[in-house]
């Protein structure tokens, strides 16, 4: 495995941490040396959330703009917002889904659209797979699920060091029984949703 | 993280926050007595010792302010108990008056104080570099630089500290506090040997004649570390050739990574410091000894540069020495892009400009926000309809800094925790203006309540409003010497707030904020009388009441009328529960607390239905 630095953005209250710690037990339960960073002062207060994984032996957790060989986008605008992050060459899996800032709530903002994100990265990324992660969320029994209907999409396209069994494995093992299933069937819709190509 | 911080066994690997590593760190270290005040970034290590605290072998508090926690862990390692006291970087600045004289007392159990730094404000009001208070209080000083580290080094710290008998800071950074990575754990002692407390006043108490002695034995102290700093482990050099780099902190990890990334890995010599203060300073002459051109490596302030430039002086070692300049700002983080251009200037190599995507600058923003149902959300709003832009706002830290946006531009101006009472007094006096100064209920606590004393004994002319929300909001809802309920149930001493106010002179007013007619009338009642006024606006933080398991749960609110008619309350409210459809204005019953507070603001909002 080649090493890799994965830039995950978000909301606060999206589970970004939760879906970043999911992926770095992971990674060393795969044996892969991992290093992770987030910042999160006022996340609990509807701000961004960032965070990074760094997978094959990197030292820092921080990611510069033009480093991510993976952005994960949790929110629609985030990931826009994010792009410069990435390299070229880079992958991009995000939410085709929006969650209104406040600007745009009160009508003084406008929310951009879709394809704003497709028409940057075009060119520059290698791929761009975008999917309605709330709406498959609630699909499999609660819009909380997004983060997983996510990781689903990244590990189905190769956005991942891992496939998609190793992630159902660490559901398993790391996520209270209760919500399991619910979380595996998040996974397989994200998966499903990337394959199928939707929405990209 | 559960349980398993304070019983998994040495040799395990576990996934640990940095913060939780220093937790598990200072257990290793046979720590018994824990106090801090929380602060981003440092706030989950307490949080964890809080959550462990049950039955564990230590006691822990989280003190009224900074200053508290180091003067009563500062009687703990008197006592002789292994102590930890965490709090932020400009926490330190609360606590530097006992900090300046603790090393002169000595703390025989061993005493690490946890300093956060946070370069680059990611929640901070600015990025003072607190190596500076280590050098200024005679504290030896550890700089973690990974989770392994912040385990490790606090362990160290506390078990050096033992055996020096002198505090030892532990200084991190926000990104070392909430870098996450494995962890190989070392063995939790299971006791520690008794250092009884014998009575010495010429050696604990800094009278002046005293003092002069306490400084001479403190300066052989450090002298001893210095000594332990040349041998640490924590300090190492790699690489060969005549360009050499010195990196500390954080800037560790960004120089390891540019250099494997460039292929440059033992082309260069690297000595990297984790134990720099005091100066291992025969180390560091062997290493510049050994170079033509020396770049040293360190977010923030020069401390090292100039420690390492006057080395060099008075070793009379003929080298270069890069520091702080174009490339390696004296301002904010550091990352390998900036890095990277000092390591190649040093080889008298171009960089090519990163190749980044770019994106609209006029995205919209997303800023943090009062959540849906905080109740100081609508104590702003009837705070603005009563005084609109005549009185001046004096803020604080906490969540209710956020009132400095759009559109209840409630902070005018703000200096540090505490000093919205004294600095609005200030301001009132000097300018005659209408004052009206926001704290919350841990801040007042903290250090507001010595504002309010002020302002009683000179006759300040302002209004306080106290946003009592029964818990500490802004860190993540730690408890404070005012809260009803923690999450091990009800405070069995609780401190009065209303009687402690009565108690300065003031008698004051308590309203439920999410009563908009209430709030109105006191606050207009108030704003027509002179002198110091307060009035408490009480309601809990919903997140907190939820997570204690004492809220109800009611129904969203909900358009039932003309959507239009609503416009003026979606502007000067803004709660997030609101949302537009298309043109057409809405509440999002996700998102919605049903605080019921809009509902109040217009005919056209009403509560939604219970659900059958
Ligand atoms: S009731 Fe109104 S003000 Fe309260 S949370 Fe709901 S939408 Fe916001």
């Amino acid at each position: 495995m080649q090493r890799a630095r994965i830039f995950l953005t978000g909301v606060g209250g999206q589970g970004t941490l939760t879906a970043t710690t999911l992926l770095a037990r992971t990674a060393l339960d795969a044996g892969l040396p991992v290093t992770s960073g987030e910042i999160h002062g006022m996340a609990q207060r509807g701000g961004v959330v960032e965070s990074t994984l760094l997978i094959g032996g990197y030292k820092s957790a921080v990611i510069a703009p033009g480093e991510a060989d993976t952005l994960l986008g949790f929110e629609l605008l985030e990931t826009l917002r994010a792009l410069p992050m990435l390299r070229r060459g880079g992958r991009v899996v995000g939410n085709a889904e929006a969650l209104q800032p406040v600007g745009v709530c009160l009508g003084r903002e406008c929310y951009p659209p879709l394809e704003a994100v497709l028409e940057t990265a075009r060119g520059y990324a290698a791929g761009v797979t975008m999917v309605p992660a709330i709406s498959l969320a609630e699909k499999a029994g609660t819009a909380k699920a997004a983060n997983m209907v996510l990781l689903g999409a990244a590990a189905a396209c190769g956005a991942l060091p891992f496939d998609l069994d190793a992630l159902a494995r660490s559901v398993e093992k790391y996520l209270k029984p209760k919500i399991v299933a619910l979380n595996r069937k998040a996974l397989e819709l994200g998966a499903a949703a990337a394959q199928a190509g939707q929405a990209a | 993280m559960g349980k398993e911080l304070l019983t998994a066994p040495a040799g395990e690997t576990l996934l640990l926050l940095g913060n939780e590593a220093i937790a598990r760190g200072a257990l290793e270290g046979g720590v018994r007595f824990v106090t801090c005040y929380p602060g981003t970034p440092s706030s989950e290590v307490p949080d964890t010792f809080f959550r462990l605290s049950q039955g564990a072998p230590y006691y822990f508090e989280y003190s009224v302010n900074e200053k508290v926690a180091l003067e009563v862990a500062g009687g703990a390692t008197l006592a002789g108990l292994p102590s930890l006291v965490t709090m932020k970087h400009v926490g330190v600045n609360v606590a530097a008056d006992p900090l300046m004289t603790l090393a002169y007392v000595s703390a025989p159990g061993g005493l690490v104080l946890l300093s956060a730094d946070d370069p680059g404000c990611h929640s901070s009001q600015n990025e003072q570099d607190n190596r500076i208070y280590a050098r200024l209080g005679g504290l030896p000083c550890f700089e973690p630089a990974t989770a392994q580290e912040c385990k490790d080094m606090a362990r160290d710290a506390l078990l050096l500290s033992r055996t020096l008998e002198t505090p030892v800071m532990l200084r991190t950074t926000t990104r070392v506090n909430h870098v996450r990575g494995p962890v190989t754990l070392g063995a939790v002692p299971e006791s520690i040997e008794e250092k009884p407390f014998v009575k010495n006043p010429p050696k604990y108490v800094p009278l002046p004649a005293s003092a002069r002695n306490m400084h001479v034995r403190l300066l052989d102290v450090l002298e001893k570390a210095r000594q332990a700093a040349e041998d640490s482990p924590y300090n190492t050099e790699r690489g060969q050739g005549e360009v050499g780099f010195v990196a500390s902190g954080a800037a560790r990890n960004y120089l390891s990574d540019v250099l494997a990334d460039d292929g440059l890995e033992g082309t260069v010599r690297v000595l990297e410091l984790g134990q720099a203060s005091p100066l291992p300073e025969d180390r560091i002459a062997a290493f510049l000894a050994k170079c033509r051109t020396v770049v040293i490596v360190e977010e923030l302030e020069p401390v090292l540069e100039t420690e390492i430039r006057a080395l060099a002086q008075k070793r009379g070692i003929a080298v270069t020495i890069v520091g702080k300049g174009e490339n390696l700002p004296r301002r904010g983080e550091y990352a390998t892009p900036n890095v990277r251009a000092a390591v190649r200037a040093a080889l008298g190599r171009q960089t090519a400009p990163v190749e980044t995507l770019s994106v609209p600058a006029d995205l919209p923003k997303r800023p943090p926000n009062l959540c849906a149902g905080c109740p100081h959300r609508a104590a702003y709003y009837a705070v603005r309809q009563v005084y609109g832009d005549n009185a001046v706002y004096s803020s604080d830290i906490g969540c209710y800094t956020l009132g400095f946006l759009p559109p209840f531009k409630a902070a005018d101006f703000l200096l540090c925790m505490g000093s919205s009472i004294s600095t609005g007094a200030g301001f009132a006096r000097a300018s005659g203006k209408p004052v009206v100064a926001f704290i919350g209920d841990s801040t007042f606590f903290h250090s507001g309540i010595t504002g309010l004393i002020d302002a009683v004994a000179y006759d300040h002319d302002l209004l306080v409003v106290i946003l009592d929300n029964r818990t500490t909001a802004m860190t993540g809802h730690q408890p404070n010497p005012g809260v009803d309920t923690t999450i091990f149930g009800e405070n069995p001493n609780p401190v009065d707030l209303l009687a402690l106010i009565r108690a300065c002179g003031i008698e004051p007013v308590k309203v439920n904020p999410l009563n908009h007619k209430a709030m109105v009338a006191a606050l207009e009642n108030l704003a027509g009388r002179h002198g110091p006024r307060v009035l408490v606006a009480e309601y809990p933080c919903p997140i907190h009441a939820r997570r204690v398991g004492k809220a109800k749960k009611t129904p969203p609110a909900r358009v039932a009328g003309d959507p239009a008619a609503c416009l003026a309350v979606r502007d000067n409210l803004a709660c997030p529960a609101f949302a537009m459809e298309g043109d057409v204005f809405t509440i999002n019953a996700e998102q919605c607390d049903g605080c019921m507070y809009c509902v109040q603001l217009s005919a056209d909002i009403k509560p939604g239905k219970k659900e059958a």
